[in-house]
């Protein structure tokens, strides 16, 4: 337990390291994050950019953040890893890698999080944008983020055996950006649309926390309506798949020899 | 004496599409005593770096078992990889944003080493290896000398019983292969530590290592201790040196042995199997009309024994001038 446990925590810990060595990438990261919500936004509001309207698809928006920032760590991170042979020595440690992923995910959040806060500072400094808050929508998030790290874990596991899963990771966040409700409610998209954004791992988080959070629905009442158990479900779906396609595709890389070859 | 690896019959062959599977690895068993440096030889895809994956659990194998201090590397994987330290061919085993001292804290802490324990063999670690002052740059900013020091560090830095090192002077200057050559051989004379090194160095293989495996398509072809090794070729090697030149259109019987020729001799050096492929050889040399200036059996070294047993030279080259036999 305590390998784990520090294992956990290193991995922790050399996330922000390596993050903290790429801050000017991250810095214009985060003015082109900005930027592209902002933009969206004039589109959205006919050249006007309205705070009150701003504040409902920054939910959208921020959820898509940390969905493509647990893509990245999934696919991109785990590739050059891979290429440059530390992924290895991850497989060679006492501790599970999937605990040490855990661990890479986890600094992720926390720097998707310090950069969420810092992005949503200055434009409500600049723009009068609020930043919605209400502490019910803390497990809604933390349910849908769950989701996504099972997705981002999916992903992974591709990367382990296909290598080049870049163009895949490309199609899936600018799907994510556009058909998750984060712009357009998912009600107004073509019916066979409605059904592939239905699918999508942030979709009904969205949903949820839009009525929980803006809509100030209680958790009593997302559970009465559906909407609650079906993002459990989805959740539940999607962090289990997820773990499983790592393994098997842990153990196909492995069979095949090709854990460390890019 | 306990047994510090031993490897059961391992296999291992890759799909090929239209085309017959790849053998890398064709049932090799090997036993590793304690304490002992053993170095794994064999030229370029020979299954060297794959018989050491499936050893460390990188690569499953298609069958056969690696035990590590008597935990078996697939089965009790963590256990077993506590048992070890591994420092894989490549270039980059460590990270590149970090510096030496975080990535010590970094692989030190992932192999459950903490506290102020990690810290004294970290600092030690980099003092021995004259990286102490330099211990907060990044290690994109080092030499690939300084960065294999770093890597081999991380490997070892929660102190395993049993070291991996996959071509540890690959690339490396002389200094720096010097170090190397040195650190390995401190392990192993003071820490009593198992080492398996796989090299092409072997003027390294033949100073440091207790014993020798020569790996060939796949197969171990040999596994001797090094004196033990030596001995056996030591009947079978010979010098004839002959005055004058040869043709340039050589006989084909000579094909196999090396042939030096320089200040109006002719050196031919090689194996040659028992006395009367000797006196055959002796009788042709003679009808070429060289005449013959000595003739004496020689010690061979691990070069000699490694081309006599792959038909390559060391630096993967094929040995066109040698053969197996006379």
């Amino acid at each position: 337990m305590k390998t784990i446990l520090l294992a956990l925590a290193s991995e922790t810990w050399k996330g922000f390291m390596i993050t903290w060595s790429y801050k000017f990438n991250n810095l214009m990261s985060m003015v082109s994050m900005s930027f592209i919500f902002l933009g969206i936004n004039y589109m959205i509001g006919n050249g006007q950019l309205n705070p009150e309207a701003m504040s409902s698809t920054l939910l959208g928006y921020l959820t898509w953040f940390y969905a493509i920032t647990a893509i990245e760590n999934m696919s991109w991170n785990l590739r050059d890893e891979m290429q440059c042979g530390q992924l290895e020595q991850l497989y060679m440690s006492p501790a599970p890698a999937q605990v040490m992923i855990g661990g890479r995910a986890l600094s992720t959040l926390i720097v998707t999080t310090i950069q969420v806060v810092i992005m949503a500072t200055v434009m409500g400094l600049v723009f009068g944008l609020r930043f919605p808050m209400r502490i019910e929508g803390l497990p809604v998030f933390a349910l849908t983020l769950l989701g996504l790290y099972g997705f981002g874990y999916a992903l992974g596991g591709a990367t382990l055996v296909f290598k080049q899963t870049g163009p895949l990771s490309n199609l899936l966040t600018n799907a994510l950006l556009f058909i998750n409700g984060s712009f357009l409610p998912v009600d107004r998209l073509p019916d066979w649309l409605q059904t592939a954004a239905k699918i999508l791992p942030s979709t009904q988080g969205i949903v949820v926390m839009r009525n929980v959070i803006l809509g100030n629905q209680s958790l009593g009442d997302a559970w009465l309506d559906g909407s609650l158990p079906l993002l459990v479900i989805h959740t539940a779906l999607f962090f289990t798949a997820g773990w499983l396609v790592y393994r098997a595709c842990e153990g196909v890389a492995k069979r095949k020899g090709t854990l460390g070859q890019y | 004496m306990s047994l510090a690896i031993e490897a059961r019959s391992l296999s291992k062959s890759y799909p090929k599409r239209n085309a017959p599977p790849v053998i890398a690895v064709n049932d090799v068993s090997l036993a590793i005593p304690a304490g002992q440096v053993f170095a794994f030889l064999g030229p370029n895809g020979a299954g060297k770096t794959t018989t050491i994956k499936m050893m460390c659990g990188l690569i499953t194998p298609d069958s056969g078992s690696t035990l590590l201090n008597g935990f078996d590397s697939t089965h009790q994987h963590f256990k077993a990889m506590s048992q070890i330290g591994v420092v894989l061919e490549g270039t980059r085993n460590v990270y590149w944003r970090l510096n030496a001292w975080e990535n010590l804290m970094y692989f030190g802490r992932i192999k459950g080493l903490g506290g102020a324990r990690l810290k004294a063999r970290a600092e030690q670690f980099l003092r021995d290896l004259d990286l102490w002052d330099r211990r907060k740059d990044l290690v994109n900013e080092f030499s690939r000398g300084m960065q294999q020091k770093v890597s081999i560090a991380c490997a070892l830095i929660h102190d395993p019983p049993i070291v991996l090192l996959d071509e540890p002077t690959l690339g490396l200057d002389v200094q720096s292969s010097r170090t190397v050559k040195s650190w390995v051989s401190k392990l192993a004379r003071e820490e009593g530590k198992t080492i398996v090194l796989t090299t092409h160095q072997l003027d390294m293989a033949e100073a440091l290592c207790d014993r020798v495996a020569i790996m060939n398509k796949g197969r171990l072809v040999a596994n001797q201790p090094v004196s033990e090794l030596l001995n056996v070729f030591r009947q079978e090697y010979y010098q004839i040196t002959l005055r004058g030149r040869l043709n340039s259109n050589r006989p084909e019987w000579l094909h196999g042995l090396k042939i030096d020729e320089e200040e109006g001799e002719t050196t031919l050096t090689g194996a040659i199997a028992g006395q009367d492929a000797l006196h055959t050889l002796l009788d042709g040399l003679y009808s070429l009309g060289l005449p013959l200036l000595e003739a004496k059996r020689i010690d061979p070294n691990l070069e000699d024994i490694f081309v006599r047993l792959t038909g390559v030279e060391s630096n993967g080259a094929p040995a066109t001038n040698r053969s197996s036999s006379v």
